[in-house]
């Protein structure tokens, strides 16, 4: 039984043939169309989209040929079936290489119309099913990453609301003691709704979805303006924080702006935060071949030999933490890698325990050879 | 007195919306709250609120682009097209597309602000002014 009637147009100059198709499809449970030349055919296919169209090579007029090309414009799914008069090998050849799934030569009985027909059906059926597994994969792919992360989130973020309420005395005035409590918990919750943000963009990067369009992107100037953001972080913990960048022509690069921007931030607080008291920050621009290359310098505590080839790994909280306060995901520095590789580049780091570290960022030139002004 | 400004809260979820409730009722606002699209459509008409605040993904992922799409720029939103409208949301980018506001290539009206879920009281009341003031 099939659950919805299949429709089959018959396109062919001959009434016998086109009354007797229909009389064959009709009592094999098939619903049947016909048209008696190739435009009235094509006609129908648009306003009809048939399941199957079975058609007459040699027509006066458009031929049957022409109505496969047209066919397989408007919809290569619907299944076409050649009628031949004159059974050559060349033209059936030359029907199926324009997408012809069969050939039919006359004269055919009504069980050959029926085999070869339900053959085709069939193969429609199958191609129908896979490209629609196919697409629904695909978009659940792409919907995945988004719908855990809004059901994770949503229940965490209705919290963290009620407590910004709570903090704010929106609610009635709190005693310390509470809202000292509060304010703990709501920062718990903030640490892991980031966490959170911080799995998902590896889990973005890692199906390729993470970078946006990749722009020429001249960094000079926003990197300039992320120093100055971050000034008042660097001074609030009474670190000096430098930017230096040449005068002259600096090459773009290709990149997609909104990540890089979330790598140097990562770069440039961790170099404040993991720095010593009244330590300094280096931020520099520069060329070396065919990269444009940004180092992020810090006099901080350093990291030691064994941790340096870890630093990169997800949740990795080296030991350049300990006398701090446990702070982020551990998944910064590997975001960054993962967004800088995604840009062709690279990520180094050096260190010296004791002294400070310096992260090298390195991006492929927009146009390598011709530096733009 | 004046009468305070009317805004219109959309958001599925109930807790959200009875927090951000009390944000809005504590600036004295009169809060109207929709649980979804289809009830915001509702009373965005009926109510002509000043300001609407949106959820984007609500039942399904793009609930709150379409709302706001349609009330931007269908004939059937035509007397409320001019309401300010924030999105409130968690989301900053639907499986890497990131939001276009002001239209993108169609040239189409979208959301007039954007507002990180979970909202600090003291920003949200302050944006929702400023749209108010315009």
């Amino acid at each position: 039984m099939r659950e919805s009637q299949d429709l089959i147009l018959i396109i062919d100059d001959e009434e016998t043939i086109r009354d007797s198709c229909v009389q064959i499809l009709v009592k094999s449970g098939y619903a049947a169309e016909t048209a008696e030349n190739g435009e009235t055919g094509i006609q129908k296919i648009r306003d009809l989209r048939p399941d199957a169209v079975i058609v007459d090579l040699k027509m006066p007029g458009m031929s049957g040929f022409d109505v496969l090309e047209n066919l397989r414009v408007i919809d290569p799914q619907i299944m076409a079936i050649v009628i031949t008069g004159y059974a050559t090998v060349d033209s059936a050849v030359e029907a199926m290489k324009k997408g012809a799934y069969d050939f039919l030569p006359k004269p055919f009985t009504p069980e050959e119309l029926r085999m070869i027909l339900a053959r085709a059906l069939e193969h429609r059926k199958l191609a129908l099913e896979a490209e629609a597994l196919r697409r629904e994969k695909e978009l659940l792919e792409e919907n995945m990453i988004t719908m855990v992360s809004h059901q994770l989130r949503s229940p965490l973020v209705a919290i963290q609301q009620y407590f910004e309420v709570l903090l704010a005395g929106m609610a009635g005035s709190l005693e310390e003691k509470t809202r000292e409590m509060i304010r703990k918990a709501s920062d718990r919750l903030v640490r892991l709704l980031d966490l959170i943000n911080d799995w998902l963009d590896l889990a973005r990067i890692d199906t390729g979805r993470l970078v946006g369009k990749l722009k020429p992107l001249d960094l000079r100037p926003a990197l300039g303006k992320l120093v100055e953001f971050m000034a008042p972080l660097a001074r609030e913990s009474d670190m000096a924080i430098s930017w230096d960048a040449p005068e002259g022509p600096l090459s773009s690069v290709l990149g997609d702006e909104e990540t890089l921007e979330q790598v140097f931030t990562n770069l440039i607080s961790n170099a404040i935060k993991f720095n010593k008291p009244h330590g300094r920050v280096s931020v520099r621009i520069g060329e070396e071949r065919d990269d444009v290359l940004v180092e992020v310098q810090d006099t901080g505590i350093g990291i030691s030999k064994e941790d340096l080839p870890r630093i990169f790994d997800q949740f990795v909280q080296i030991s350049r933490r300990a006398d701090k306060k446990l702070k982020g995901s551990g998944l910064g520095l590997s975001i960054a890698k993962k967004i800088i590789e995604a840009h062709g580049g690279r990520i180094d780091v050096k260190s010296e325990p004791g002294t400070g570290s310096t992260f090298t960022v390195r991006l492929p030139k927009s146009h390598p050879e011709t530096a733009s002004p | 007195m004046t009468t305070p400004a009317k805004i219109l809260l959309i958001d599925d979820d109930p807790d959200f919306r009875e927090a951000v409730t009390a944000i809005l009722t504590s600036a004295s606002y009169a809060v109207i709250p929709a649980s979804g699209p289809a009830e915001g459509k509702e009373k965005i008409l009926a109510e002509k609120p000043d300001l609407v605040l949106l959820d984007i993904m609500m039942d399904s992922l793009f609930d709150g682009f379409s709302l706001c799409h349609d009330i931007k720029n269908s004939k059937e939103f035509e007397a409320v097209r001019k309401t300010p409208i924030i999105f409130v949301s968690a989301v900053k980018q639907i499986a890497g597309s990131r939001f276009e506001f002001k239209g993108g290539e169609q040239g189409l009206a979208g959301p007039d602000d954007y507002i990180d879920k979970p909202v600090k009281p003291a920003d949200l009341l302050a944006r929702i002014e400023k749209h108010l003031r315009k």
